[in-house]
């Protein structure tokens, strides 16, 4: 332990902790941009520095480590003053249009500027001017609030190992960009949006959706919604509900008040894909061939497959995704069902996600589903819309596509679909309705984990990894030969899509936490937790869908990947 | 000069026959520190190295000598390469290392096959395994710092990263890894080998307002006045410059000692001497020397990144006539916030020559600007 004393008050850390951890374990929160307890410390913003005794210039708290007799200092005349000029010389440098800015009362520029009083800007001269970038599908890069906190390419490169993004040129040109003057589509970016939710600035933000659905809400097409399994433990947040608040009910509610004629969960389709999923995983097994199976649920990670181990896409589920599921049923059997013509249904899907505004726009998905709206983009249409959603009644999902089981609840977090595919396979394996099926093991934050489970003495192992890096990691292990798994699930994002470049801010490890457990609550309150015993989809195929796996349920519940060339 | 004497060989053999710690032990009784500006003990860099424990090491010598007006290493490397080869094969052979790299500035290029040519011809006379690489740096003044060359040998962007971890323990690649400016490199051998090697002399270039330019030996200590009449300038001097970053002072007599030129807020670093005389603005310096930082930042942090470029802006309203004296204080605020937040040695030095110059030629800012 070592003793040091912070503002005059005396505390103790580790060997190792830097000053501004132990600050703020003592509830002093030292301000900074460019920290993130995810990503390798730069000390590139000197927003958190700090006074010790004794030391002739300040030190960056978030990267110096605790010494024993320390004085620290964290808000003298000194240093208030520092940080305020530092912040002043972003600010200088800086397209200040908050009204008209997407991160607007959300920004921790503007936060920060605010609480430290900045009511005029020392410095004048050029602004580095910038292009948006609107190439993107998912997200839109306007470089003109970009403070250069660089945790966008320590997300991109570091942690999820796409590269799509980095740092060019240098001093007061720096900017961050795709290589060879790319823009965001051409480059090798795969959507998933965690630069967007790391960003503490409007520079980089989802692309906004909310203006064509309310386009739509005010036609005289036919409206429908789906909401994919973790709005439900999030979309509170963006009311001020604490993080892990279920909303469910208010949610269906709110939609229908927003005017969308039905409302369907992609539950119902995450309990068909695990039927598809674990049909698939079956017959693979039994034939030993193409293993390990990797699950497909995600279009980032889709997208990561496509460009980087193509050759290994064999061991991809051709199963689409819920949400592609979803759509695909609601444009071809609902649509028949209440005899109208799919292109009079506009399909808006509530996601996570920013992948999946990419997602609905591959070629092999037109004319399905319309809009993607993430989690933060809902919250702003309820307020726009005038909803109070605070205060509204609960309601149910319309039927026929709005029943689902505890095992689809749990897709919105990692090992949720690894979890829910292992209670069908198990079942089917076995032939009984099996009692233990919880598996706890693979709920957890690591970034990879393992699931054992032998049946009539053969062994399954079972893997589930979130974050692109861990999954590249992987992956060489499968092109190599050496990856000793049967089944594995993929997410890009950490924690799953709890953690999804679309939902609300901030995103810690602290809040994924309480997302998950508001999923597994669910989980656990259901009467029915396994997938095919999911009334609705069975009778789905039974009308419609024929058999689990069968040439209809190919046709329109599975799908294609395509190589891709990336830079 | 002393820098000059080749050693040819003999220092190598001989810290073969003494070994590890009898190279240690000679190299820290005579006193060698690093010629780069630190002066840090070479023999305590090195036992640091090899008191890490690792299978392998790295020794990289630095030749990124970019600050204008310096250019010592160039004469080291131009005249006696084979010296500084010998100094790397001792260097590695002492820490264990196996690989060796030459970073060299990128405007050196053309030196390249003349390094070569030593490289070769020292191993192959020498018999030593140890593998020497040159690199070439890509022309940016802040890989001079130590972590920033590590980060462009490895590919990457040269930008500073934070210490600790330092070098020694954990540099290129995760290893342990020693850097020395070519200058230590080049005594290396001659403190070795030498009795009578003179462990205060340094190398003092000197450029400016001078009509005889050059690089001069002499002990630390030199008078500052018999350097600079060595040099003849024309006309009155006015002040002298320590490098871009080392700061100015009114011309006088001092003699040159960290001490000393630290007394005139100024840094000695790698003895570099610009002169200016009578008939040149300080103010017009000023704007030199900021332009030079606004072009060498790497950007990484806000205070230089964005810092170089508002002090180019103030003095640049300053030159227009259009500044008032408040905006004299602005400059000389900002100039001392870049030197207290910034990440690396870079920034926390790159404002020394206004800090400096706005306390010793306050005037010549203050002529130029609005009355009032
Ligand atoms: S990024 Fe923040 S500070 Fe900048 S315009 Fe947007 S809200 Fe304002
Ligand atoms: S969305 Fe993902 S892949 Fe694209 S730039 Fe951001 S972090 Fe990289
Ligand atoms: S885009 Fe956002 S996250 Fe990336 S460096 Fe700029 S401000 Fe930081
Ligand atoms: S993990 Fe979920 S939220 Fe993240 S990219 Fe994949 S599908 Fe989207």
């Amino acid at each position: 332990m070592i003793s040091l004393k912070i503002n005059n008050i005396d505390v103790k850390g580790k060997e190792g902790d830097m000053i501004l951890d132990v600050a703020k374990r003592y509830g002093i929160d030292i301000p900074h941009f460019c920290k993130n307890d995810r990503l390798e410390r730069i000390g590139a913003c000197r927003i958190c520095v700090v006074e010790a005794k004794g030391q002739q210039k300040l030190i960056a708290s978030c990267c110096t480590p605790i010494r024993e007799g320390m004085e620290i200092n964290t808000h003298s005349r000194r240093v208030m003053e520092a940080r305020r000029t530092n912040m002043e010389l972003l600010l200088a440098n800086h397209d200040l249009n908050c009204v008209t800015c997407k991160k607007n009362l959300s920004c921790k520029l503007q936060r920060y500027a605010e609480e430290m009083m900045i009511d005029e800007i020392t410095f004048s001269g050029d602004k580095r001017l910038y292009e948006v970038d609107h190439s993107s599908i998912s997200i839109r890069r306007d470089n003109n609030k970009c403070i250069l906190c660089g945790q966008c390419t320590r997300i991109c490169n570091d942690i999820q190992t796409v590269n799509a993004i980095g740092i060019q040129n240098r001093g007061f040109h720096n900017k961050i960009a795709p290589p060879f003057g790319m823009n965001m589509h051409e480059s090798a970016c795969v959507n998933c949006g965690q630069c967007v939710i790391a960003c503490p600035t409007g520079a980089l933000t989802e692309k906004s959706d909310i203006q064509g659905v309310i386009d739509a809400l005010r036609s005289d097409k036919f409206l429908i919604a789906q909401t994919a399994p973790s709005i439900r433990a999030t979309l509170g947040e963006c009311f001020g509900m604490p993080p892990g608040t279920p909303v469910t009910g208010k949610m269906v509610t709110a939609l229908r008040e927003a005017g969308f004629d039905k409302v369907f969960d992609t539950d119902l389709a995450a309990d068909i894909c695990i039927i598809e999923e674990a049909t698939e995983f079956i017959k693979r097994f039994k034939e030993n061939k193409d293993l390990p199976l990797i699950t497909t649920c995600c279009p980032a990670w889709i997208k990561f497959g496509e460009q980087f181990f193509f050759e290994e896409l064999h061991h991809m589920s051709s199963c689409r995704s819920p949400q592609a599921i979803m759509a695909s049923l609601i444009k071809t059997y609902y649509a028949e069902k209440i005899g109208k013509k799919p292109e009079d249904i506009v399909l808006v899907d509530i996601m996570p996600c920013t992948a999946k505004k990419f997602e609905i726009k591959r070629p092999e998905f037109t004319g399905e589903a319309d809009f993607v709206l993430t989690t933060v983009e809902l919250g702003k249409l309820f307020k726009l819309l005038n909803v109070d959603f605070i205060n509204l009644e609960e309601s149910d999902f319309d039927n026929p596509l709005g029943e689902s089981t505890g095992a689809a609840a749990i897709f919105g977090h990692t090992g949720g679909v690894m979890e829910a595919a292992l209670r069908t396979a198990a079942d089917w394996l076995t032939g009984e309705d099996l009692k233990e099926i919880d598996y706890k093991k693979i709920r957890s934050m690591d970034t990879l984990k393992e699931a054992e489970l032998t049946i009539g003495g053969k062994q399954i192992k079972a893997c589930v990894v979130h974050t692109l890096g861990e999954a590249r990691r992987l992956l060489e292990q499968i092109r190599q030969g050496t990856c000793p798994y049967h089944f594995i699930e993929i997410m890009a994002c950490y924690g799953g899509c709890i953690g999804g470049g679309g939902q609300p801010l901030p995103t810690d490890k602290e809040r994924l936490i309480k997302r998950t457990k508001a999923l597994i609550d669910e989980d656990e309150h259901k009467d029915i937790r396994k997938s095919h015993h999911n009334k609705s989809a069975i009778k789905l195929y039974k009308e419609y869908l024929g058999d689990f796996g069968g040439k209809k349920a190919h046709k329109l519940l599975h799908t294609e990947y395509y190589k891709r060339d990336y830079v | 000069m002393q820098i000059l004497r080749k050693t040819e060989l003999k220092a190598y053999k001989k810290a073969k026959k003494i070994g590890q710690k009898g190279v240690i032990e000679i190299l820290s009784k005579k006193g060698l520190v690093g010629r780069g500006g630190a002066a840090f003990p070479t023999a305590r860099k090195w036992q640091f190295a090899i008191d890490t424990k690792s299978d392998t090491k790295y020794v990289i010598c630095n030749a990124d000598e970019g600050e204008p007006g310096t250019f010592k290493d160039h004469l080291v490397l131009e005249k006696v390469p084979e010296n500084v080869i010998e100094g790397i094969i001792i260097a590695a052979e002492t820490i264990a290392a196996k690989q060796a790299y030459i970073y060299l500035r990128g405007e050196y290029e053309y030196l390249k096959p003349k390094i070569q040519k030593a490289i070769s011809s020292v191993l192959k006379r020498s018999g030593s395994k140890v593998k020497i690489d040159i690199v070439v740096g890509a022309g940016a003044y802040v890989c001079g710092d130590e972590t920033a060359i590590i980060k462009s040998i490895e590919g990457y962007r040269g930008q500073a990263y934070l210490k600790p971890p330092f070098p020694p323990v954990e540099g290129l690649w995760g290893k342990p890894t020693v850097i020395n400016n070519v200058g230590t490199l080049a005594n290396v051998p001659q403190a070795i080998l030498f009795d009578d090697w003179d462990p205060h002399l340094r190398l003092f270039s000197l450029s400016g307002d001078v009509t005889k330019p050059g690089i001069y030996e002499f002990p630390m200590g030199v008078s500052l006045k018999k350097l600079i009449e060595l040099g003849k300038p024309k006309n009155p001097v006015k002040a002298v410059y320590f490098g871009c970053f080392g700061g100015c002072m009114p011309y006088k007599e001092i003699l040159l000692t960290p001490e000393n030129v630290c007394g005139q807020n100024c840094v000695i670093g790698a003895g570099t001497i610009i002169v200016v005389d009578n008939t040149h603005s300080i103010v017009d310096m000023a704007e030199t020397i900021a332009k030079f930082y606004a072009f060498e930042s790497c950007g990484k942090c806000t205070p230089c990144r964005e810092g170089s470029k508002r002090c180019l802006d103030l003095i640049a309203k300053i030159q227009s006539g259009k500044a008032t004296k408040q905006d004299c204080d602005t400059l000389l605020d900002l100039a001392l916030h870049i030197h207290e937040t910034s990440l690396c040695g870079l920034g926390q030095t790159a404002t020394n020559h206004l800090i400096t110059a706005l306390k010793y030629f306050r005037e010549e800012f203050e002529q130029k600007c609005k009355l009032h």
